[in-house]
């Protein structure tokens, strides 16, 4: 099984670069797609109409738990989660985390959801989850953890604090990343420098840099899935040979 | 309690049996395949789910009635399956075992899940009428034929893994209107009885209760102690679920925690769970006792549902939940309340509490149970309300009667609360409050009556009184921290620890507790 898990600063191209991601590597291998960040949309990027969200069984959970009697709540999760929040596409099955929890205690919902998910996710070959840049997810154990973290960052410099951020964060949680990489997206030319200055200095290393797409862009103003791009593009490709990195890496 | 019986089968239906263990399985059998989730398009055939209908049920028989390993199929088997199509689906076990009594049968059917998921290519979720399976095309492929096989592979892992089971026995029925029949006449009245048994089942019932320490990350003392009249303070875990996490995982944050020797009956203490409490709260206390609002109550840990307060001037408890965003008649908030409280201590006055506990029969029945209640939310009341007794309900006030002290001693004057004339606890018989004699007088009445009754640590709770009025800063982290000190002998004083406060008090009065006992009673 090899997690990864693919962040960066809201706005850098991370839920298109995890679709395409998504999208070639289930081809190959039995996959998991996770949507961790509750203001992307990889479902849309997919095009898969996704289900219940995570958060939405954990809500029905916590309103109905009172109600359960004798019946064993681990079993009621995953009979939802398994039922209602796992959205099987073609290639691969999706599922979404959604909102963060509301009020109240959710010690005994995650600790139940933790168990599910640890069950479930050991089956896949490779999971790809699209995740917020602060991680959530992993410091609060709901996912149990990745292998390869991809950062994406754009030109600016915000995109770079932003991915040096996340390095200390994984440092400082103890999330125990087996590496995390560099994906510079929608570059213009001969403006490469700075990121490949970045990643020698903060030892990030640098997977690829990915052009600006035309392609990508007007798909995603029309509303379509950025999974229909021409697989002939350059960008297409590069994206093609990260995945194939990525999961060869766990491999060999 | 239902009849315990063999299902009859109808002589119209097709029906095979197989008695013995079968030599080898077409199928690997493994815990790693734990939670495989066969996708709709790499299934041969679904049982149950959300289509046709479906539930598994375990009955203890005497050993008499139960043939070893032998499992009958009713209804068309594997191979007269269509694939892709959905079928009804009931698995019911017959087993005996000197051991085996019908209270075990909940127990061993839950088993089911965890056995038939270690079979490579089944998939079985849910529980109860809700099962839903899914066999795997890969499964049939490699030979599986028939629910035979599976059922023999389920039941030699019932055998291997629960040694009590002496004799089990398979009935297997995939015929639509059998499944109704079964499930409406027998099985659903069974799951009712279980219901309807928790209800009923007390903690003098049980050897074992569970703790919980999943919250230690945010309270570090707390330790919550899930009794079957007690329910987690975040009201999440029952009982049932801590007994269900404990045999998981024996050394998890749900452990079994051994009652030990009755210390006190009407309070709920017992010295396995006090021994438990002082080792997992790092010495921090050392007695807890489940159903006292005062005397060494729970820790409560910041994730509660419902914070109980203590209102002096009407020598009342007022509950007050998560969702209610007003300050309640004591003037603070949920939130103010629950952040004095929070964190694992011991304070009595204050009291976290998970919703599902104003269900049990011992609610705070040291205290006077709902007899002592005067104040929650309309909302809270509404969704506790067929668990108050008839006697009581109407004169328990909410925002709609009541938002201050004041408006409160009117309305529980009017409607005579108990806590007017002085509150006799249910359990017991026995008056625990004086009522209000006169306004002046009922400072006194009140420390005098937790004098009498016990520790140092209910005195420590008492000082609050003497101080209204006084005005609580929103800026105060802990107005009040009113330790419990119970480990410490009496001669010990009261100690008050008092941080970032600004206090007006008018007046204070501090008298010693021997005076106060002989003018309480």
């Amino acid at each position: 099984m090899v997690v990864i898990a693919v962040t960066g600063k809201g706005g850098t191209g991370k839920t298109v670069i995890s679709a395409l991601l998504i999208h070639f590597l289930s081809r190959n291998y039995n996959l998991l797609a996770v949507d961790a960040d509750p203001d992307s949309n990889l479902p849309e990027a997919l095009g898969v109409k996704p289900r219940k969200t995570l958060g939405e069984v954990r809500e029905v959970f916590q309103e109905s738990r009172d109600e359960m009697g004798t019946m064993n709540k681990e079993q009621w999760l995953e009979g939802k989660i398994y039922s209602e929040a796992i959205t099987e596409a073609d290639n691969f099955d999706l599922l979404v985390m959604g909102r963060p929890e509301g009020e109240g205690c959710y010690c005994f919902a995650n600790s139940l959801l933790r168990g599910v998910l640890r069950k479930l996710m050991r089956h896949y070959d490779v999971i790809v989850i699209d995740t917020e840049a602060g991680l959530e997810h992993f410091s609060r154990g709901t996912i149990g953890g990745a292998d390869y973290v991809v950062v994406v960052t754009d030109m600016s410099k915000k995109g770079l604090s932003t991915a040096k951020r996340i390095k200390e964060l994984s440092s400082e949680l103890k999330l125990n990343f087996k590496k995390i990489f560099l994906v510079g997206n929608r570059m213009m030319n001969g403006m490469d420098e700075e990121i490949r200055k970045f990643s020698d200095e903060e030892g990030i290393e640098l997977l690829d840099l990915l052009p600006y797409n035309e392609e990508i862009v007007k798909l995603d103003i029309k509303g379509e899935p950025v999974v229909l791009i021409d697989e002939n593009s350059e960008y297409a490709k590069k994206v093609k040979k990260i995945a194939t990195r990525l999961v060869g890496d766990s491999n060999g | 309690m239902a009849e315990r019986k063999k299902i009859e089968i109808p002589e119209d239906v097709k029906k095979v049996e197989s008695v013995g263990e079968e030599a080898e399985f077409p199928f690997d059998i493994s815990p790693m395949y734990e939670g495989e989730r066969i996708r709709k398009n790499e299934m041969y055939v679904e049982l149950g789910g959300t289509e046709q209908p479906g539930f598994e049920l375990v009955l203890a028989l005497p050993e008499e009635e139960v043939e070893d390993m032998k499992v009958t199929i009713v209804g068309p088997d594997l191979e007269e399956m269509e694939e892709g199509k959905a079928y009804p689906y009931a698995m019911i076990y017959y087993v005996a075992g000197s051991q085996v009594e019908t209270d075990l049968e909940p127990v061993i059917e839950r088993r089911n899940h965890d056995f038939q998921n270690y079979l490579e290519g089944y998939m079985h979720l849910n529980q109860r009428y809700d099962i839903w399976i899914r066999i795997g095309k890969g499964a049939v492929k490699k030979g599986l034929k028939s629910l035979t096989q599976i059922a023999k592979a389920t039941m030699m892992l019932f055998k291997n893994e629960l040694p009590f089971i002496e004799k089990i026995e398979a009935l297997y029925i995939t015929d639509s209107a059998l499944v109704e029949k079964v499930l409406n006449e027998v099985a659903m009245s069974i799951y009712e009885e279980r219901d309807a048994r928790v209800e009923a089942l007390h903690d003098e019932d049980v050897d074992e209760f569970y703790s919980c320490t999943l919250c230690q990350s945010f309270a570090p003392t707390n330790v919550c102690i899930v009794s079957p009249d007690r329910p987690s303070l975040c009201g999440a875990i029952s009982w049932f679920d801590g007994r269900a996490a404990a045999r998981v995982d024996p050394e998890g944050p749900n452990r079994a925690v051994p009652k030990g020797e009755l210390v006190d009956d009407i309070g709920g203490e017992y010295s396995g769970v006090n021994e438990f409490a002082k080792e997992e709260s790092g010495g921090e206390y050392e007695r807890v006792k489940l159903h006292s609002f005062f005397e060494y109550p729970h820790t409560s840990c910041g994730c509660f549902e419902v914070i109980g307060f203590y209102m002096p001037e009407v020598d009342g408890i007022g509950w007050v939940h998560r969702g209610y965003a007003e300050p309640a008649p004591n003037g603070l908030p949920f939130s103010t309340m629950a952040g004095q409280t929070g964190g694992g201590k011991q304070i009595a006055g204050f009291l976290g509490v998970g919703i599902s506990y104003f269900r049990s029969k011992k609610f705070i029945q040291a205290d006077g149970g709902w007899y002592r209640v005067v104040w929650m939310p309309k909302d809270l009341k509404d969704r506790v309300s067929k668990y108050i007794p008839e006697d009581v309900r109407d004169k328990i006030a909410t925002e709609e009667d009541a938002t201050t002290i004041d408006e409160l001693k009117e309305f529980l004057k009017k409607v005579s609360h108990p806590v007017v004339t002085g509150v006799v606890r249910p359990v017991d018989g026995k008056k625990i409050t004086e009522g209000w004699v006169e306004e002046e007088e009922v400072v006194e009445e009140e420390v005098a009556e937790e004098a009498a009754e016990a520790a140092p640590a209910v005195q420590a709770a008492q000082p609050m009184q003497p101080m209204q009025p006084f005005t609580m800063p929103t800026q105060m982290q802990f107005p009040l921290q009113l330790p419990q000190l119970p480990q410490q002998p009496a001669a010990g004083g009261v100690r008050l620890i008092i941080k970032d406060a600004k206090i007006y008090i008018d007046k204070i009065v501090i008298k010693k507790p021997e005076e106060k006992k002989k003018g309480g009673k």
